[in-house]
């Protein structure tokens, strides 16, 4: 008996080695670490770059991406993947706009409606991904096709104005100074920290991205809480549509094309995996941060904006591989043990 | 006298016509250890289905404290307090051993909405219950930093606090070490302690031995007896798990002729792994079977990795016949003549999805092929012949997919394609876990029938059983480091164990 | 346990009863549509979503997935154009096949060596090499000619890839096809075939039984880089031009004909007559829908329709999925009869 104590006692040394190097606090302070030194090199590029009025224009493009990565941070947490938001936002501002203008409905309940129309899509995901229990990737796949045509159809392709200046608030207005989108996005991550981390629904999907096999034995309505997520997930794409055609005040059927790409790849950026079960929202936060960082900083220093995508591309790959050989290094310091 | 805990009375069941359930009847006292054991396929899964609500029963009754009850769902089996406790764990990573525990029913808090979750609360709940049974372990840990063993032991306290009167637990210790396992049935006693009646299937008998209290055994769907630990031998319930007697190896092989193995085929000089194994020097004679025997974690699985090329090596040299192999992938270990029959042949042996013919032929493509395509005769020939030599068996001919082959045929396919691959040095890991008895002794004739043609086998258990009756000789490890050499003769249980805990031999 | 034999034998002929009806709607509802010459432009229209679907199908079997193609397509056309003059049209066109080889082999690095998961991996390389295409080109179209008419013979030579006929088909259709038989051979009666099945179907075990599991799968991400390249050369070819814009979203129909054809994300499984069933299914449809003079935004919509319908049929048979019983556990709580995680073993 005297043996396995200590055995088990040598074990624990580089474990807590292990630990250390696998531990999210690690991931999280590289990641603020990285934003840093991107702002950093930046400064130094352009002088504008520090200043509070550039700071406002990022904050300006950070809601879009912030909002809708919420609903996708929850999403990869329960296990799952959303591609169709960039589509689903699309839709909220068609939607609204043909409400609005070809059907006279107010805006507010325009707005409303279209907004339910992503809820309905959302759902939908979730019932062919929670009950038809079809891969996640394949049904919001199609849907992504789908909805993208069906923000066509309905509009016929044309882009809508929807100048309204309590609608458009939301995009261009402030609030004390800071844009009004920022402040939502801000209030609705703390929303979801709050779910996320302090409640039984939070720590659910926890368990169902981590085992849903576990989660249904401990008797939790694991259909139930992944129609919950997709369903959330449209919606915050939705209210990200609304957003966008606030700030541009109109809606076109091509909004927010490729927006799936970057959400995925800040909450991946943020340390969430793919594989569920595991990932932060400040992470998240983080990552959209960067990417948009990045975006600005870009446009700063007056490289083409054709370089955008490479450069989001190149830091995705390389911030997802540097964490990969982290993690090989740390299995194999555990190996040791 | 009390009634029994529960009683399951004339159960029957029927696949598509065939009986796999005939009139069998148990039942189970509190605070009782009640082994079930049979080989596969006698109906023990099925029995355990039935009580868990997963089958419905064609006829026979289930009583629980006497009273007649109804189980069409497993959740009417979790309002009866039925716990099922299976070989693979179910749990959430990520998530603390207190939330795992409480998993679904988290205490709440925040006033008339309790809408938050209350940590202090869950996580002195959380010490309450692994106080019950003494477990050590913080209720903060992650899930993911546990061993094998102490997640099985949260999956049992998650069990009890669930108010279990019932636990079912399907071949519990198949990945556990023994110190492990004693630290399982110190579990098991304080649960039975508190009344639990404990239904407990496994393959191991020196384990059901130790911790049940009757046993009770199961053959082609029939009950062929209960009786008490104390009115049973190892070899009277071998006798009636099988239906016949299977004669006692080590008996057999006492009396067989010395063998006389042949040139050194397999040679390790200073093996060494930081943390794993440290300058490991041993031989393998073509012809040999050599059992390396010690602890689970004590590197030997590493170990033949690292000789096969799976894991790498941070020093030291590998011989094959004389030649020495650099070795840095599996790739290079089968080149170099090296097989290796991996653990867990579900996850690493087979692919499942595939037939019996191309996972025999998996390891050796280079002679099947002419022109860069497979010749398809050659292939079935060769595939037919290790199918024949080694007697697997399977319901739908060679194209049938391993998957829906018992365990050891699927073993015997792994042997197979190593065969077929013509390597001179093969490495087994617990050749025999989760096959029953009749096909382990099957798999061990054909392991002889090996090492008579020639081949040299290192084999890895931690079985003792298994290792005195097949090695002819054996080495033992501890924490890395070889420790003792035994011809077959002079290897004892004692003087094994004694060499594997690190004792000088 | 169900012949697996019977069950593929099932799935083409659903498949095939699914493209006949279509054929039959379509040509019920547009007299255009069974024309020669329209089946003709359909099939010259699969060929570069054909030709990717092709090789997608062989790195999915063996458990990837690559959905940086349609990118990889658009910069290996740009390259052509940027590069035609300085290099040559021909010499440009090989480079063009050689740059989205590269891009394929560095998919496969990152993916098998790296580790980083296939879909992350190749994302983050959709939006590279889009990225360099638009840089590459500065945003525009570039026309594909012989504007200084210094190499008539070469551009003649050029524009029979997309142009010319071969054996009495169009040049990119007796590629496509020739591509396929040579496809459906390797995967049939190769090693390299047997290996993508193994790897897909059992990763860790392949390795384990000594298959160079790496090479294997880094050469299927590289053969999908090429198949771009080759289908880039084509459409260039055809079309006088090279768009950095070029086949955006290629990559979603390439994947929804494979898994309409029944190819599973998780490898292992699916054959390459399944996938060629799927993209004529689709084209078929598309086409169709265009005789009708449907906008291509409802072509979008019955894709995305078709992909679900597809996989729902095969979910509902498979797991004998209940609607009435979904419908009565109204509550939408875990439904609890099923089998235990051991299936297959009945003890």
């Amino acid at each position: 008996m005297n043996t396995t104590v200590a055995a088990e006692r040598s074990r624990s040394q580089p474990l807590r080695l292990a630990a250390l190097l696998k531990g999210e606090r690690l991931t999280t302070l590289n990641l603020f670490a990285t934003f840093i030194l991107i702002c950093l090199i930046f400064a130094s590029q352009s002088d504008f770059f520090l200043t509070l009025d550039n700071f406002l224009n990022v904050g300006r493009t950070l809601g879009v991406v912030g909002i809708v990565s919420i609903g996708m941070t929850m999403v990869l947490i329960s296990g799952g993947v959303d591609l169709s938001v960039g589509s689903v936002a699309a839709l909220s501002g068609v939607v609204t706009s043909i409400l609005w203008l070809q059907a006279d409905v107010p805006l507010g309940l325009a707005t409303v409606i279209g907004l339910g129309a992503c809820v309905l899509v959302g759902f939908i995901n979730g019932f062919f991904v929670a009950v038809m229990r079809i891969n996640p990737l394949i049904t919001t796949l199609a849907s992504f096709s789908i909805v993208r045509g069906l923000a066509f159809v309905l509009s016929s392709g044309q882009t809508n104005q929807l100048s309204n200046p309590a609608f458009q608030f939301l995009g261009r207005g402030d609030v004390v100074g800071i844009p009004a989108s920022l402040l939502l996005m801000i209030a609705l991550f703390a929303a979801a920290f709050v779910v996320m981390h302090f409640t039984q629904f939070g720590r659910n999907l926890y368990a169902i991205g981590g085992s849903a096999e576990a989660s249904r034995l401990a008797g939790i309505a694991v259909r139930r809480h992944l129609l919950i997520v997709y369903t959330l997930s449209g919606l915050l794409s939705g209210l990200a549509g609304i957003v966008i055609a606030s700030q541009l005040a109109s809606s076109a059927p091509r909004a927010a094309v490729g927006l799936e790409f970057t959400v995925i790849a800040a909450v991946v950026l943020g340390g969430t995996s793919l594989s569920g079960g595991k990932g932060t929202l400040i992470g998240t936060l983080v990552g959209v941060f960067i990417l948009r960082v990045l975006d600005n900083g870009l446009v700063q220093t007056r490289v083409s904006s054709f370089y955008q995508d490479v450069v989001s591309g190149s830091v995705l790959l390389l911030a997802v591989g540097f964490d990969q050989i982290r993690q090989k290094l740390a299995a194999a310091v555990k190996d040791r043990s | 006298m009390t009634a029994p805990l529960l009683t399951m009375q004339h159960i029957v069941k029927s696949f598509y016509g065939v009986k796999v359930l005939d009139d069998v009847s148990i039942d189970l006292f509190a605070g009782e250890t009640l082994a079930l054991l049979g080989e596969n396929g006698a109906g023990k899964s099925t029995l355990i289905k039935i009580l868990n609500g997963d089958y419905r029963r064609d006829g026979g009754e289930i009583l629980i404290d006497g009273q007649p009850v109804n189980i069409d769902a497993p959740r009417d089996a979790e309002n009866l307090g039925i716990r099922m406790i299976y070989q693979e764990l179910h749990y959430a990573p990520e998530l603390s051993v207190a939330e795992n525990l409480l998993l679904g029913a988290l205490p709440r808090r925040g006033g008339a909405l309790n809408w938050l979750i209350d940590w202090q609360q869950m996580n002195r709940q959380a010490h309450e219950a692994l106080a019950l049974l003494n477990v050590d372990i913080a209720p903060t840990t992650k899930m993911r930093d546990l061993s094998v063993v102490e997640r099985e032991i949260i999956e049992i306290v998650k069990a009890l606090s669930r108010q279990a009167r019932i636990i079912v637990m399907d071949e519990p210790t198949a990945a556990l070490t023994p110190p492990e396992v004693q630290r399982l049935f110190g579990i098991i006693r304080g649960l039975q302690a508190r009344g639990v009646g404990i239904i407990y299937i496994s393959h191991r008998l020196d384990e059901v031995f130790e911790i049940a209290g009757r046993i009770t055994v199961l053959r082609d769907g029939k009950h062929v007896g209960t009786n008490p630990r104390a009115e049973v031998t190892h070899q009277s319930l071998v006798q009636m798990m099988v239906g016949r007697s299977i004669e006692d190896r080590a008996e057999v092989r006492a009396q067989s002729e010395a063998i006389t193995p042949g040139a050194v085929a397999l040679e390790v000089r200073g093996l060494s792994k930081a943390g794993a194994f440290n300058t490991i020097d041993l031989q393998v004679r073509a012809g040999e079977i050599v059992g390396l025997f010690g602890l689970l974690g004590a590197g030997h699985t590493l170990l033949t990795q690292a000789i096969f090329g799976a894991i790498k090596s941070d020093s030291g040299t590998i011989l094959v016949d004389g030649t020495p192999a650099r070795i840095a992938s599996p790739q290079d270990g089968q080149r170099a003549g090296i097989g290796f029959v991996p653990l867990d042949r579900k996850v690493n042996g087979l692919v499942l999805d595939m037939s019996v013919r191309k996972n025999i032929t998996l390891s050796n493509w280079r002679v099947l092929t002419r022109f860069g395509a497979f010749q398809r005769g050659l292939e079935m020939q060769h595939s037919r012949n290790w199918v024949d030599q080694l007697g697997i068996r399977m319901a739908g001919g060679i194209e049938t997919h391993t998957r829906y082959l018992s365990g050891g045929n699927q073993q015997k396919v792994v042997l197979a394609r190593w065969l077929e691959a013509n390597v001179r040095v093969l490495l087994l890991n617990e050749p025999t876990w989760g096959v029953d008895v009749g096909a382990r002794s099957d798999i061990y004739d054909q392991l002889e029938a090996l090492a008579a043609q020639g081949l040299a086998i290192l084999m890895v258990s931690s079985d003792i059983e298994e290792v005195l009756s097949v090695s002819h000789r054996i080495l033992t490890i501890y924490k890395g480091r070889l420790t003792g050499e035994f011809s077959q003769s002079d290897a004892t249980q004692e003087k094994l164990l004694h060499a594997a805990a690190g004792g000088q031999s | 346990m169900r012949s697996v034999q019977m069950r593929s034998v099932q799935e083409i002929a659903s498949l095939v009863v699914m493209l006949v009806i279509i054929v039959v709607v379509m040509s019920a509802a547009s007299p255009v549509f069974f024309t020669t010459r329209n089946l003709e432009n359909t099939l010259l229209d699969i060929t570069t979503v054909g030709i990717l679907a092709i090789f997608t199908t062989m790195l999915m079997i063996g458990g990837g997935l690559d959905l940086s193609i349609g990118s990889t397509l658009a910069l290996g056309g740009v390259i052509v154009g940027v590069y035609q003059e300085a290099w040559g049209i021909l010499p440009a066109a090989g480079a063009a096949i050689l740059v989205c080889g590269l891009v394929g082999l560095i998919n496969g690095f990152l993916v098998t060596y790296v580790g980083i998961n296939p879909l992350i991996t190749t994302l983050g390389m959709l939006s590279i090499a889009r990225g360099v295409a638009f840089v590459l080109a500065d945003g525009l179209t570039i026309p594909v000619f012989d504007l200084q008419g210094t190499q008539t013979d070469a551009y003649t030579l050029f524009t029979q890839f997309g142009e010319g006929r071969v054996l009495g088909l169009d040049t990119p259709v007796a590629v496509m096809l020739a591509l396929f038989v040579l496809a459906l051979l390797v995967m049939q009666f190769t090693p390299y075939g047997r290996a993508m099945y193994a790897i897909g179907g059992n990763y860790q075990a392949s390795n384990l039984a000594g298959l160079a599991v790496r090479r294997y799968r880094m050469i299927a991400y590289m053969l999908s880089g090429l198949s771009a390249g080759v289908a880039c050369v084509l459409l260039t070819s055809r079309l006088y031009a090279a768009d950095p814009r070029a086949a955006t979203g290629m990559e979603l129909t390439v994947i929804t004909a494979a898994v309409l054809g029944g190819i599973s994300l998780a490898g292992g499984k699916g054959t390459l007559i399944g996938t060629m069933l799927g993209v004529l299914i689709l084209s078929a449809l598309m086409n169709g829908m265009k005789l009708l003079s449907t906008s291509t935004d409802a072509q979008n919509i019955a894709l995305g329709l078709v992909l679900l319908l597809a996989v729902g049929l095969d979910q509902i048979r498979q797991r004998n999925f209940n609607i009435m019983r979904f419908l009565r556990s109204s509550r939408l709580v875990p439904e609890v009869a099923r089998v235990s995680p051991a299936e297959g073993s009945q003890s």
